[in-house]
């Protein structure tokens, strides 16, 4: 059949088959390289935006906390102030008892201390005292043939004009 | 002294090209019997004497030779383009890089921007048909010659200007709305694509009539020897490059816009 316009199917196909070797090796040499590129440059500055929103929201919640911590401060620290307060003064009495224990303990020491050296020179006055008269008396006894009672008389009272 | 030398050397270049005028008129010496405008203009439309080998398979139209030729240097660019350009992509483009992105961002937009929901295949497809009908419409510039089967020298046609070429164009891009119908609506996509019956038609002889009118005015143009001077610049140059520009955003953009219309989705609203 004889179309007229000089329209021929064959050339037709022919245009047809010419097209989709240019749409194939378009595709594959630059639409698909090209594009790809494009989504992969879209998706790291979307990754990258992203985290920057991330970081800012994260900053947002640090900076909240922030403020609600300097809001509390104030109360925090009088808080503590008092706490601090109370805790020295306990340790300030602690302290003192300890000390009033401690001057206590050396007092009762130094008074045991005291009783027992009292006692002790006391004991040795008493043994000096007993050795001197047993002395003194084996000396009056050793010296004198005299009638040791009146040899004790003169002994004392030469000993107590010696003293006078 | 300067200056009289300048006016010396416009004088003699005037001469020479008044010369040249006078020698090329006086050596037009019609080789036989020459075509008359009818002939031309009828030859020019419907290519029937004039045909060309194909690889020595067939014989042709011209515009299927210049639609392989096109083929070829926008596959070696493309080539050229994937080995030496593309690795050396960077995130900051240059301005090749930002030409080419343009370029592709440019289809894919216009394929996203009328088929927001299913736009894939035809942002792939109105690339590459905007590709060729740019390009191969600029192809007729180069003025590529070629000897007919009768041994007659051809300048090599737009592929376009072929009505053959032109009626493939129309009914694949018809074809590619139909598919965008069918993955989108099923059988309803179908009575959707068919309602427009006259699509295929329309766009095939729009892109026909577009090319054919700017080849039929430079070969009128240039069939009289007078008007083959300053006019062709701004008849074949400035037309070819407007009718370029206008076709491919044309047919792409009336592809995108019907296969985003077919495609689409209606859920059905339940009344409560």
């Amino acid at each position: 059949m004889n179309i007229p316009l000089n329209i021929d199917w064959q050339q037709i196909l022919l245009h047809l088959f010419n097209f989709g070797i240019l749409t194939g090796g378009l595709y594959l040499l630059l639409y698909k390289p090209i594009k790809a590129f494009m989504d992969k440059r879209t998706a790291y500055y979307k990754d990258m935006e992203a985290a920057a929103q991330a970081k800012l929201a994260e900053a947002e919640n640090v900076k909240e906390q922030y403020d609600e911590k300097l809001a509390g401060a104030d109360e925090e620290i009088a808080v503590k102030k008092k706490e601090t307060m109370a805790k020295a003064n306990d340790e300030a009495e602690k302290q003192l008892q300890d000390a009033k224990a401690q001057a206590e303990k050396y007092m009762q020491n130094a008074r045991e201390d005291m009783a027992r050296e009292h006692d002790r020179i006391l004991e040795e006055s008493k043994k000096e005292v007993a050795e001197l008269a047993v002395e003194a008396t084996r000396k009056l006894l050793a010296q004198t043939a005299k009638d040791p009672y009146e040899s004790f008389l003169q002994n004392v009272d030469g000993g107590a004009a010696d003293e006078h | 002294m300067k200056e009289k030398k300048q006016k010396t050397g416009i004088v003699v270049w005037i001469l020479s090209l008044i010369a040249l005028l006078v020698a090329s008129i006086a050596l037009n010496k019609p080789g036989g019997k020459p075509e008359t405008i009818q002939e031309v203009m009828k030859d020019a439309v419907l290519h029937e004497h004039n045909k060309l080998s194909l690889f020595g398979i067939i014989d042709v139209n011209p515009a299927v030779v210049s639609a392989f030729t096109v083929t070829g240097i926008l596959l070696v660019f493309a080539l050229i383009i994937r080995i030496f350009v593309i690795p050396k992509f960077k995130y900051v483009p240059g301005k090749l890089q930002l030409l080419l992105e343009s370029w592709v961002g440019l289809f894919d937009g216009l394929a996203k921007s009328n088929s927001p929901h299913r736009n894939g295949f035809l942002g792939l497809y109105v690339f590459s048909a905007g590709t060729y009908i740019f390009t191969s419409t600029l192809f007729e510039l180069l003025g590529l010659q070629a000897v007919t089967t009768g041994g007659i020298s051809i300048a090599l046609p737009a592929p376009i200007s072929d009505v053959n070429a032109a009626i493939a164009l129309g009914c694949l891009s018809y074809i590619v709305i139909l598919s965008g119908g069918i993955a989108g609506n099923g059988l309803k996509g179908v009575g959707r694509t068919l309602k427009d019956f006259s699509l295929p038609i329309s766009m095939s002889f729009r892109l026909f009539g577009a090319l054919l009118s700017g080849l039929l005015v430079t070969e009128l143009v240039y069939y009289y020897i007078a008007l083959s001077f300053v006019l062709p610049v701004v008849v074949g140059v400035l037309f070819t490059l407007l009718h370029a520009l206008i076709q491919a955003y044309v047919l792409t953009m009336l592809t995108a816009l019907f296969y985003g219309e077919v495609s689409e989705r209606h859920e059905r609203v339940a009344v409560a």
